[in-house]
């Protein structure tokens, strides 16, 4: 599963990170794992200004990821 | 009405983009145009050297598109315009340009008003300030959020 990040997440984990989630898995489990895997930015995966995209549209906690899905995680914005 | 909204990634010329604004706005009796500027101090008094900007490849350009188009129709201006520079931004450079323009002056400045409170809290970029002992990532200040709740 390719996950995107961006702003001081892409900092702190890379731009892109392949996560082995199997298909089915949801938005919230992806996370789960990112953060456990990088706790310094736990805090930012999981505000509540965080967002999650897949395919450019804005996806809740629990959908479901199909094989092929890109997912991105946005960290808040910090506006113009 | 109509909607200009453009992510830049080099140079933005306010002078330009109010020259376009203005004849654009035939007919209409008022322009109303805010340029901003990348400040040479953070909001806690250290030297900035730049601004970077990091954008995202869709959601960037459509979050300032939908904020343009809201503001027209808010506000029922005639024309909206907003150019928003993304990248690597000197201090003392515009970074932003929002303008407005209508058949009465009031419609104009209240429209690029609720351009700027949107933009500062809600278009999607991720901002550093970089200076001589290393970049800090910046979020929108508490006043940038309650300037935003003024609209609702």
């Amino acid at each position: 599963m390719k996950v995107l990040f961006y702003g001081r997440l892409a900092e702190a984990i890379g731009a892109e990170l392949e996560v082995g989630a199997s298909p089915g898995s949801s938005v919230a489990e992806v996370r789960d794992r990112v953060a456990a895997d990088h706790p310094d930015v736990e805090g930012v995966l999981r505000s509540k200004r965080a967002l999650s995209f897949v395919g450019d549209r804005l996806v809740r906690d629990d959908y479901r990821l199909a094989p092929g899905d890109t997912l991105e995680f946005l960290p808040p914005v910090s506006g113009g | 009405m109509s909607v200009i909204a453009r992510l830049e990634p080099s140079a933005l010329r306010p002078e330009q983009e109010l020259a376009v604004l203005v004849e654009r706005a035939t007919g209409d009796g008022a322009v109303v145009s805010f340029t901003g500027i990348a400040r040479a101090r953070s909001e806690r008094g250290k030297a900035v050297d730049r601004l970077i900007l990091e954008h995202h490849p869709a959601l960037t350009l459509q979050s300032l598109e939908e904020i343009a188009v809201e503001a027209a129709a808010r506000f029922n201006v005639s024309h909206v315009h907003v150019v928003h520079r993304c990248g690597d931004i000197a201090a003392g450079e515009p970074i932003v340009f929002a303008g407005a323009a209508s058949l009465h002056r009031r419609a104009a400045f209240e429209a690029a008003d609720y351009l700027m409170d949107r933009l500062k809290t809600e278009a999607v970029f991720w901002k550093r300030e970089v200076a001589e002992e290393g970049s800090e990532w910046i979020e929108p200040t508490d006043r940038d959020y309650s300037d935003r709740e003024r609209w609702g």
